[in-house]
């Protein structure tokens, strides 16, 4: 209608889009310098499990925790899997929970989803940042064992491939989690009540030596990702084939539920 | 091609009514502005149309796009500016990396710093988001709603909370934006801001229109009756005076007349004669709150009938 409109469309028509990589990386920037930006959870997810090893592996360093298959097992290797799983826990699962449900109810969602940025992107930029965040956890973790003295693991593959899967798993019940809390403020409330029972049947911080409950806990996605970390942390093996396939499926259950029941809008219509 | 094409528009959340067949047209270069009490549909409407909730019945076009098809959806975000009701902004970044994250996902955004400047944020680029005030936030959500450099804004509310500078300061923006050929649909609870920027105006009640029209002649307001008021000076009854007047509302007296002049000779040399003044001496027209609350007034009590003013069709 005016002389404004041409120069709108010929503009638009000029400039193409950033591809989908780029663009990935543009909200993994972002989403990195708004986790560093906030001291609080950047300490809960981040140097909680670092101090919580420093105590362990300090009180527990080289005592025989137990014997597995002739090896003994000590309190270093021990929980050197053990809080590296739980940091990876902490990071995407506990994370995105609470992040998913808080930028819900306060319209933050709402308010991306009127952008361009496609659904898939935001996701991609959520789960890469918590990935990196599990990342250097771990990392830290594995410095400060070798530091006490543990021995340096063998099986790389199979630390590496435990990681990635357990996180992408994590992930996804992470999200799958925010879409069943109704109000954020109690989302940290349900995190915990969901994550802190599961953590404590499945030997985290202490060794369980009930076969019930170890085949009760053996069901839910923190015991076999905690053993699937063992092996190469304590029992010089490789993949754990059982342990990997149940956290996959757990991560297959908690990403349709992600995505199914997914809400950008704090109000459900 | 029209920037917002509305054809008998229907929404139902369960047995209520929410969007009762509402057909407008906005133009590019045009503010066009829905007025309504809460409830009456216009959150609906604009929620439809950009693209968050799906319509039961009726077409809608929006820059050229079906904002219920998906696989447009990214396109016809790219041509659209929100700005929601709700202050929604990420509380640990900084003003400018806010507006740069997201004019990261448009092809072709305005300048980041002339965006800035642009709100009145200008000096609080370092700043936190959580440290700005309520009205520098919201000031903020307008940035983020026209940094993609939009064809068409949606502005729901957009001046909730401003202090009267800031809200001045807005007007000016979208005013702006207008001028460059943006259509602009605009919701708002104050009348002096759709008097001041609308180029025409709808309202909504019970989920239809009920009038449409420029700003200044709506309902009929120019050629409304003219409202002499006054109060009564000491010593005097209405009786005293040379016309007939009306005990107002406020506690003033009313003489209307179609042209208040000759009125207006009379009672004035009547105060003279006698030496005394008229206190609160006015003269004006219906304003467009006035209108507006006549028609959705007499909406609301016939909210269970059939709505008097509803012309267009759709009913159940």
């Amino acid at each position: 209608m005016t002389a404004g409109v041409s120069s709108h469309t010929e503009s638009a028509a000029a400039s193409p889009r950033r591809n989908a990589a780029a663009l990935v990386w543009h909200q993994i920037r972002y989403e990195q310098l708004s986790f560093w930006r906030n001291p609080q959870s950047a300490f809960f997810l981040f140097a909680f499990p670092l101090v919580f090893f420093a105590i362990l592996a300090g009180v527990f360093g080289n005592t025989v925790l137990f014997r597995y298959d002739g090896r003994t097992v000590t309190g270093l290797q021990y929980y050197s899997s053990t809080i590296a799983a739980v940091s990876v826990m902490g990071a995407c699962y506990s994370q995105l929970a609470i992040t998913v449900s808080l930028r819900r109810q306060e319209g933050i969602l709402k308010r991306l989803r009127g952008t361009p940025l496609p659904a898939w992107v935001m996701f991609a930029g959520l789960v890469a940042h918590c990935i990196i965040i599990s990342f250097i956890d771990v990392a830290l973790i594995l410095i400060m064992g070798v530091l006490y003295g543990v021995p340096f693991p063998a099986h790389w593959d199979a630390i590496i491939v435990t990681l990635v899967v357990g996180a992408a798993a994590f992930c996804a019940l992470g999200v799958a989690v925010a879409n069943l809390v109704r109000n954020a403020e109690a989302a940290p409330a349900v995190v915990q009540f969901i994550f802190f029972p599961l953590v404590f049947i499945s030997g985290t911080y202490f060794v369980i030596t009930s076969k019930a409950l170890n085949d009760l806990a053996g069901i839910f996605p923190v015991r076999p990702f905690n053993q699937a970390l063992l092996n190469p942390f304590a029992f010089d093996r490789g993949f754990a084939g059982h342990q990997l396939l149940v956290l996959a499926i757990w991560g297959v259950v908690g990403g349709f539920v992600a995505v199914r029941r997914f809400r950008w809008d704090p109000r459900p219509e | 091609m029209d920037a917002v094409v509305v054809e008998d528009l229907q929404k139902a959340y369960g047995s209520t009514r929410a969007v009762a067949g509402v057909s407008f047209t906005v133009g590019f270069g045009e503010i066009f502005s829905l007025l309504g009490p809460n409830g009456a549909g216009k959150t609906t409407t604009m929620e439809i149309l950009e693209g968050y909730r799906r319509q039961d019945a009726g077409n809608v076009v929006v820059a050229g796009f079906n904002p219920g098809d998906r696989r447009t959806g990214r396109q016809l975000r790219e041509q659209i500016g929100i700005v929601l009701q709700d202050l929604a902004v990420e509380p640990n970044l900084t003003v400018r990396e806010m507006v740069s994250r997201n004019s990261g996902y448009y092809p072709n955004p305005r300048p980041v710093g002339e965006v800035i400047e642009l709100v009145g944020l200008a000096g609080k680029e370092k700043a936190q988001v959580k440290s700005l005030s309520g009205g520098q936030k919201r000031r903020l959500d307008l940035a983020l709603g026209i940094i993609g450099n939009p064809r068409v804004l949606f502005l729901d509310e957009p001046t909730t909370g401003f202090d009267p500078s800031a809200r001045r300061g807005a007007w000016e923006v979208i005013r702006e934006l207008r001028d460059l050929g943006t259509a602009i649909m605009l919701t708002t609870h104050y009348m002096d801001e759709a008097q001041e920027l609308a180029d025409r105006v709808a309202v909504i009640s019970g989920g239809k229109i009920v009038e449409e029209g420029i700003p200044a002649t709506l309902g009929g307001r120019d050629r409304a009756r003219a409202r002499i008021r006054f109060l009564l000076p000491d010593g005097y009854s209405a009786a005293d005076l040379p016309v007939p007047a009306t005990a107002g509302e406020d506690g003033r007296l009313v003489v209307e007349a179609d042209d208040p002049t000759e009125l207006l000779y009379r009672l004035t040399g009547w105060a003279v004669e006698h030496h005394t003044a008229l206190p609160s001496l006015t003269v004006d027209r219906p304003s467009l709150e006035d209108i507006y609350l006549g028609l959705t007034t007499v909406q609301t009590e016939a909210a269970s009938g059939v709505a008097p003013g509803a012309r267009r069709g759709a009913t159940p």
